[in-house]
């Protein structure tokens, strides 16, 4: 009886449902009555949303075997044979950690759009068709069919900046829709020249295109187009301008979308695709993200302790943060990679939870100038405490999950023998001025906010109230996991530790092969990749 | 019941439990566990009794030789590393832990009278369980990567405290200091930590000596690296132990409240890093030039820390320097390879040294009544002086600690500061040199504390010395404080949950000395058997006497000196010294421009630095990024008749490239394969 349950419950099409579900039923909200208040809407979008949420979670018990690297949870379907389109889904360790996230975050970024009064039938419309988009672009295991919605997901991103932003809505809306519309051009061409390479007929399916033996200068040109598309993503500096418009001018529950998983995607893709299907290229790009991966955690760091803006001090945190992906997919190193991952993981929940915490904030002080708040806490003491809380997690407090990340990110780089020992320290020691700056700027942050004198002028002209039970609900729940996986964190690297042991395999192997046969003699790269004699 | 050693990980859970519930209720149900202060404080106080009563039962294990404990799981993995976390429990750590709780449980009992009408009583004590958990779980840390965690930990729980009067500004700058100051000997730490990672595979302190030794007989790693590595992670006791040049984040410290002036920045958090540096002894032993660096940063900072009291002002911050001196000298005994005596001196200036700073909370408390909630004033020895007569436990006990702290026997101060003297002495003279001239100073200054503050007549109504006090702090002075300086106490002594610890701390100030005499160490006996037998077997009186003797003369002459210029004021040091030598005195009462050139270079440096890269990032990156807008924009106007509007067409513009691409590459592909 158990068992024909059981067996019933792994043929159910998990993935297709967690995508279709929301984007099926946010077609129902037009036909909501439009009462202005938009109460109904609210529920129904938090419920569904919630649903989801249960379905990725059932997907992940029912159908998800942790120690099988491969793809899982498998659906294929003939979509459009001539374009060689097909509806492929499924999940391996990479995506599924990654879709859990997606939904978890957006439920409590439905929940987060509490306070939306201004079109929230659209609004609401535009997370739901947004949260099956996104599933999507981690689900999907098709190149041509990741291409199409990664684009779609451009589309109800552009409209919640365009429609619900800051004063400078339109600049950063259309600022990002052109960066990312733009270099996803690569995503297309790359996905086309990959899925024909050495056939008649297209095959755009990750299982095909990872068992093709490119040439190593198709991988290369390959590689350079995707990192540029992905790059925009994460972002890696200088690509990443577009951010702190976009995230300077978004509302909280967008912001927390943006950072909690628009950013995952380009880490995602990434893996996926840089280190993955081109594993000759990442062999001799890997010092370059390295490299990036530092710029960016210094850069951003020292840009964010410049900014007086909070919005976009924490949009440079956000990106100083995703250097250490950059450094773990970088590393050869499972614990490097695995660290990547898991960094990921772990500042979607931190940058959400941080980003929230901006919006709950201007909703009461109407300002994010630094300079125009001081001694907010005498007032918002729980909101003092769940700031002091989120930053601490921020700035890799040991207990939390950023700590673990930056740390295996960290000592998997450091131990890993493929670079060489002078590039290790220097860029380890690089990095880990990273440690220094953090605090400084988000403590810096905290100080001028909530600490010292109460400003007479913003306690005159605005209400401070403290934080309600829905915000605290909110951080709490992002908390838990926070300090969850801070405290062990197996309990997530678990679900992608094969899958990611399999992908370095793979690319330490086309290391391996680079060194040994010397095809790239004479190039910089490989003097950095030559194994260090110790 | 199992013996306490095996369950010793519940020592720092008992007091998390308290913590996370009394923090779960100030979020949640935030007026009414206000209301029922009584009963969070004492539910707290016994979660840290129960450890407390564990820890003691561990120690007197470990005392009669029930053998070391360690257990480990694995707590994360990849590929094929593992970092085990879990716990040990040995001699050292069971001192430690005994320690800690007896000082946090008394520190917990004072604070209930220290913190009464505090609003954030609660908080507060929440804080404290918090922080005690977090130093427990330092203590039983059986690897690197653990004490890093805890490490981290304990300085967080130090933030939180230091910056606990979160309306004053000058509270959040230190917090803010202390958290990034110490991160600098954290990157450090974590740098060494990783290094020695690679270059043993291990986290575990006896195992990473045993493979750094190793690998330096095989050759496998230079020299210069493994010395490189075990500097780096000397940065952290740096920073956390106060030594020069990262000291300057503990004087400032003294901005949290005064119980945690006693807990955290004199007797248990300050000493982490002595401990780290002790746990490390395996590894630093190898290397006689990194203990040379350590001792040498000791007696640097021992110097410091004494010299820059001398001038000092504030009650607390003079205390603050004593701290710091005292913790070179544990440094230097490290540096000496005697962490027995580096130990045993921690041991000891925790018990007197909290009770100091104990001691000045009750004063403080007491100068409120008269000069109003202002540091600047309650702190300031200029405006005490006199209160022996009405605090008659306070001053017995700070004079208990004065002589304990100058070294005099019987006292606990002398025997464990004699063992480092000793040490020094036989290691590196020149170091015992600097050590000895600092106990007379540690003497003299402490008894300048001791006369200003509870001798003479009492200073605290003059309303003009007030006021100047006032100026030169240039702290405004807004209606809040004018109106608390109408109202006027009296000096009177502290209420019995803060004189109760006094006089309990005052016990172990006398007599916890004896654990240590030289010829019968005790605590030699437990922490390190083979060593104290060979010591004990050593010890000849001729050459104890001669140094013993050197020692307290020069305490001796510390405190005359002392007692002619603070008590009858038959000399005036400002006349004798500070006239003659104005740039000495400058130097001094600027804490050696230390505190300058920090600001300058550093805090406005990276201010600058910042200021410049996001200059960079809105003008030159996205200005580049606005430019090709405009250029397209341009551009498109151009295009504009170009394009047909037709999907096909463009389709057909993309197919094309496409084709080329796979034409170019397409055809080369069976050549590689």
């Amino acid at each position: 009886m158990l068992g024909t349950l059981g067996a019933g419950l792994s043929n159910f099409p998990w993935l297709s449902a967690s995508i279709l579900f929301p984007i099926g039923s946010s077609f129902v909200i037009p036909f909501f009555p439009d009462k202005g208040d938009g109460k109904e809407v609210r529920w129904f979008a938090l419920s569904i949303a919630l649903i989801t949420f249960l379905i990725t979670v059932g997907s992940y018990i029912n159908g998800f075997d942790i120690s099988n690297e491969n793809v899982q949870l498998k659906e294929n379907i003939s979509w459009l044979p001539d374009l060689g389109l097909t509806w492929s889904v499924g999940a391996d360790g990479m995506s599924m950690p990654l879709i859990l996230l997606t939904s978890f975050i957006t439920a409590l970024a439905v929940l987060a759009a509490w306070p939306v009064k201004f079109k929230p039938k659209l609004f609401f419309f535009l997370i739901l068709v947004m949260d099956g988009g996104q599933i999507a672009v981690f689900a999907v295991q098709d190149m041509l069919l990741f291409f199409l919605t990664w684009e779609l997901e451009l589309i109800p991103v552009y409209l919640l900046l365009a429609i619900w932003g800051g004063k400078n809505r339109q600049y950063a809306a259309t600022k990002f829709i052109i960066y990312t519309a733009g270099s996803s051009i690569f995503i297309l061409l790359a996905a086309l020249a990959m899925g024909f390479y050495g056939t008649e007929i297209p095959n755009f399916e990750f299982s095909h295109l990872a068992a093709q033996d490119f040439s190593q200068k198709f991988q290369i040109l390959c590689y350079v187009g995707l990192l540029i598309a992905f790059g925009v993503k994460l972002p890696i500096v200088p690509l990443h301008t577009w951010l702190p418009d976009a995230h300077g001018e978004a509302t909280a529950p967008v912001h927390m979308l943006l950072a909690g998983i628009l950013l995952k995607m380009g880490g995602y893709a990434l893996l996926r695709f840089n280190a993955q299907l081109l594993p000759v290229a990442h062999a001799q790009f890997a010092p370059l993200l390295i490299v990036l991966g530092v710029v960016n955690i210094i850069y951003a760091a020292l840009t964010s302790f410049a900014q007086r803006n909070l919005k976009r001090k924490i949009a440079y945190s956000s990106i100083s943060h995703m250097g250490f992906v950059l450094i773990g997919i970088g590393s050869f190193s499972s614990l490097g990679t695995s660290g990547a991952m898991l960094q990921m993981v772990s500042h979607g929940l931190i940058g959400a939870s941080l980003f929230f915490l901006v919006g709950a904030t201007y909703d009461r002080t109407k300002t994010l100038k630094l300079d125009e708040m001081s001694g907010v806490g005498q007032k918002m003491r729980i909101m003092f405490a769940l700031w002091t809380a989120c930053s601490l997690a921020s700035l890799a407090l040991p207990g939390m999950s950023g700590f673990v990340s930056e740390l295996m990110v960290f000592t998997g780089f450091v131990t890993d023998e493929v670079y060489t020992l002078p590039f290790r320290v220097a860029m380890a020691s690089l990095a880990a001025i990273g440690v220094i700056l953090t605090p400084i700027y988000l403590l810096s942050m905290l100080r001028e906010i909530f600490f010292g004198k109460e400003n007479p002028k913003l306690i005159e002209e605005r209400k401070l109230i403290d934080a309600e039970p829905r915000e605290v609900y909110i951080i709490a729940c992002l908390l838990l996991p926070i300090i969850g996986i801070g405290l062990y964190p197996r309990l997530v690297t678990e679900s992608y530790i094969a899958s990611i042991n399999n992908l370095v395999d793979r690319d330490l192997t086309a290391v391996k092969g680079a060194v040994k046969t010397n095809i790239f003699s004479g190039t910089k790269t490989n003097e950095i990749l030559k194994a260090p004699k110790i | 019941m199992p013996q306490a050693s095996e369950i010793a990980w519940l020592i720092p859970v008992f007091p998390l439990i308290g913590a996370v519930l009394s923090g779960l209720g100030l979020i949640s149900i935030n007026k009414k566990i206000n209301n029922s202060r009584e009963i969070v404080s004492v539910g707290l106080i016994s979660f840290v009794g129960i450890s407390a009563v564990i820890s003691y039962k561990a120690l007197i294990e470990q005392v009669n030789g029930y053998q070391s404990v360690e257990k480990l799981f694995v707590w994360a993995n990849a590929g094929d590393f593992t970092i085990p976390m879990g716990f040990v429990l040995d001699p050292l750590g069971s001192v430690m832990l005994a320690l800690v709780t007896t000082i946090t449980l008394l520190v917990m009992i004072y604070s209930h009278g220290y913190m009464a009408h505090d609003k954030g009583y609660v908080r507060f004590f929440t804080y404290l369980a918090l922080f005690s958990s977090s130093m427990m779980g330092l203590i039983v840390s059986p690897n690197l990567l653990e004490i890093y965690v805890f490490w981290e930990l304990v300085g967080m729980c130090s933030y939180l405290l230091v910056g606990f009067w979160y309306d004053r500004d000058g509270a959040a700058h230190a917090a803010q200091k202390a958290f990034v100051v110490n991160r600098v000997g954290d990157f450090g730490l974590l740098l060494g930590i990783l290094g020695l990672f690679w270059a043993t595979n291990s986290f575990d302190f006896n195992e990473i000596a045993i493979g750094i030794s190793q690998s330096i007989s095989e050759n496998s790693i230079p020299i210069w690296a493994a010395l490189l590595l075990c500097f780096l992670v000397f940065l952290g006791p740096m920073a956390k132990s106060a030594q020069f040049p990262l000291h300057v984040w503990l004087p400032d410290a003294m901005e949290g409240p005064t119980p945690i002036s006693a807990l955290i920045h004199a007797a248990t958090m300050v000493a982490a890093g002595i401990f780290l540096v002790a746990r490390l002894q395996p590894l630093y032993s190898i290397f006689p030039s990194i203990q040379f660096i350590i001792a040498l940063v000791g007696s640097i900072t021992c110097f410091l820390g004494a010299s820059i009291a001398l001038t000092q002002m504030d009650l607390k911050k003079g205390l603050a320097y004593s701290t710091v001196s005292q913790l070179g000298y544990m440094m230097l005994a490290m540096g000496c390879g005697a962490p027995v005596a580096g130990i045993f001196h921690l041991v000891t200036h925790a018990c007197f040294k909290a009770m100091l700073f104990l001691g000045s909370g009750s004063v403080i408390h007491a100068m409120e009544e008269v000069v109003g909630h202002q540091p600047v004033l309650a702190q300031d020895m200029r405006l005490m002086g006199g209160l022996r007569k009405k605090m008659p436990y306070t001053s017995t006990t700070f004079l208990i600690g004065c002589v304990a702290i100058s070294g005099i026997p019987p006292l606990a101060g002398f025997w464990s500061k004699d063992e480092i003297l000793g040490n020094a002495f036989i290691s590196f003279p020149a170091f015992w040199f600097v050590g000895l001239i600092t106990a007379g100073m540690t003497a003299f200054y402490m008894f300048r504390l001791y006369f200003l503050t509870f001798e003479g007549d009492f200073r605290g109504e003059n309303k003009e010395l007030q006021k100047e006090l006032l100026i030169a702090s240039k702290t405004n002075l807004d209606e809040e404080n004018e109106e608390e300086h109408k109202e006027h106490g009296s000096i009177h002594e502290s209420p019995w949950s803060m004189t109760f610890p006094l006089v309990f701390l005052a016990v172990p100030s006398v007599i916890i000395g004896f654990m240590g005499l030289p010829w019968d160490s005790k605590i030699a006996n437990l922490l390190d058997p083979e060593e104290a037998e060979i010591a004990s077997k050593a010890f000849e009186l001729i050459e104890f006497l001669p140094l013993a003797i050197a020692s307290v003369l020069i305490a001796l002459a510390g405190i005359i000196v002392a007692y002619q210029a603070y008590f009858i004021k038959k000399i005036n040091l400002s006349v004798l010294f500070a006239e003659k030598f104005p740039s000495i005195n400058h130097f001094l009462s600027n804490k050696w421009y230390l505190d300058d050139i920090n600001e300058k270079l550093f805090v406005k440096g990276s201010r600058k630095l910042a200021k410049e890269v996001l200059e960079v990032d809105s003008k030159v990156v996205d200005g580049v990024v606005n430019l090709t807008g405009l250029v397209t924009l341009g551009s498109g106007e151009g295009l504009k008749y170009f394009e047909t509007g037709r999907a096909q067409f463009y389709a057909l513009i993309v197919f094309g490239g496409v084709i080329l691409l796979v034409a170019i590459f397409g055809f080369q592909s069976p050549q590689v394969s």
